[in-house]
């Protein structure tokens, strides 16, 4: 008993130091190459296999004419469950093309080149964090290009690429605890921080106290930000707090102009920044 | 090739929590299947081996994720140690008890990883909804994931 409770204190030491030890040391490069290892882990490929013909060398034509029958009328069968499906969904189809078509126009009107993009999957326990899309580095989709989503017939700003695999990426919301983006505010053309807090929602920071913040006020990206092209449409402001005593600025919250909630495209802008920008800002991560 | 069916195991646990997320979430919120398989783990299998599950669980969720790594690891471990310690003196064999402790712990390790994110990260504030149901969702997955791992565990050795 007492080995067991020894060899038990001495796990839970080594496994929390190592884990404390992830948590201190920058391992964001081999954090990567391993995310990237398990989403090619999670996203298997059936194989039919190559010997199918070996296996069945010595079983007479006869049954296996019978097999081929019953693997093709199981094989049809799928096919008339596959045309009932999409015949139901015939209606939904038509839906999401009148959607995209509208969103198409309107990025005809965006003074930004990208490319559109389906959102793909997200993850629960991240549901404000992160999600994936189905456009990667194939399409020129870069690490810190702009994404941003269609809501109301108005261009957003929804968040960031975050990582680039060859068939998909995955984004970083604006929601995202991590995440924030310097911003102007209307009418005054006032700079302050945009910050995720994990929620729906987002909070302004370091408005200056003498600001006329009113509730409504839109919120776009400011030219002063490096990640995001200038004038895109972040939030609205919902609330707008008073000074604390022991603060200098005023904080409000923020009604984001995308909602992740109903977001299923997106139009991930190519922001082409240079090399030495970048290097700088993986350098601060 | 017990260590085989072990990592079977692991990555049938990850990806099956991965797939019920893109196909099975209700209002976003699905039963955390690998805090249900390291709290189990941590039931069923001697200290070390628990302790490593619990480990190696975190490490599979903080890839997921996209917050501070190796958050999780530290959690699942310690929760894997308290769950080692209260097996001795509670029966964690039948369904109730687990259920109690899946409900608890769950809360327990959600404020715990949002104590390592003022610490390491920033304070992320926590998602009120998957507050209040993930719990109670855990808490009916764990009976069942027990099952699971418990016939896996006399048919096969795993654990």
């Amino acid at each position: 008993m007492s080995r067991e409770k020894d060899a038990a204190n001495y796990s839970v030491v080594v496994f929390a130091a190592i884990a404390v030890l992830l948590l201190l040391f920058p391992v964001a490069k081999i954090a990567h190459t391993v995310r990237i290892a398990v989403s090619y882990s999670l996203y298997p490929s059936l194989h039919y296999g190559a010997k199918y013909a070996y296996y069945i060398r010595n079983v007479p034509d006869n049954f296996v004419k019978l097999l081929e029958t019953d693997q093709e009328n199981r094989s049809l069968k799928e096919k008339v469950k596959g045309l009932e499906v999409r015949l139901q969904s015939a209606s939904a189809l038509e839906a999401e093309n009148a959607r995209l078509a509208a969103e198409m126009n309107l990025s005809r009107a965006l003074p930004w080149t990208g490319a559109w993009a389906r959102v793909i999957n997200k993850t629960p326990a991240d549901w404000y964090g992160s999600f994936f899309i189905d456009q990667g580095s194939e399409r020129g989709i870069a690490v810190n290009d702009t994404v941003m989503g269609m809501d109301g017939g108005r261009a957003g700003l929804a968040g960031r690429i975050f990582e680039v695999y060859p068939k998909f990426s995955k984004v970083l919301l604006l929601t995202n605890s991590a995440a924030s983006a310097v911003c102007s505010l209307a009418p005054d053309g006032l700079e302050a921080l945009v910050e995720g807090k994990g929620t729906w929602m987002l909070k302004l920071n370091y408005v200056p106290e003498e600001s006329n913040l009113a509730e409504g006020a839109e919120v776009l990206t400011s030219p002063g930000g490096l990640l995001f092209p200038p004038g895109v449409l972040v939030g609205k402001v919902k609330k707008v707090y008073q000074r604390e005593s022991f603060m200098n600025f005023i904080t409000a919250d923020i009604v984001p102009a995308v909602n992740v909630n109903t977001l299923k495209e997106v139009f991930v802008v190519r922001r082409n920044l240079p090399e030495e920008l970048l290097g700088a800002r993986q350098a601060e991560k | 090739m017990s260590i085989i069916l072990e990592v079977v195991v692991y990555l049938a646990v990850g990806a099956g929590y991965w797939w019920w997320g893109q196909n099975l979430a209700f209002f976003g919120l699905v039963p955390n299947l690998i805090f249900a398989a390291a709290l189990c783990a941590a039931i069923l299998a001697g200290p070390v081996k628990a302790l490593a599950w619990g480990f190696f669980l975190g490490l599979y969720a903080d890839l997921l994720g996209s917050n501070m790594f190796g958050g999780y690891a530290l959690t699942f471990t310690i929760m894997a140690y308290a769950v080692y310690v209260m097996k001795r003196h509670f029966d964690m064999d039948s369904p109730f008890s687990q259920l109690v402790a899946a409900l608890a712990l769950s809360w327990v390790c959600m404020f715990f990883y949002q104590g390592l994110g003022i610490i390491f990260s920033r304070p992320g504030s926590l998602d009120l909804r998957v507050f209040l149901a993930e719990p109670f969702l855990n808490a009916l997955a764990v009976p069942v994931m027990f099952q699971v791992l418990f016939r896996l565990k006399r048919r096969f050795g795993v654990l």
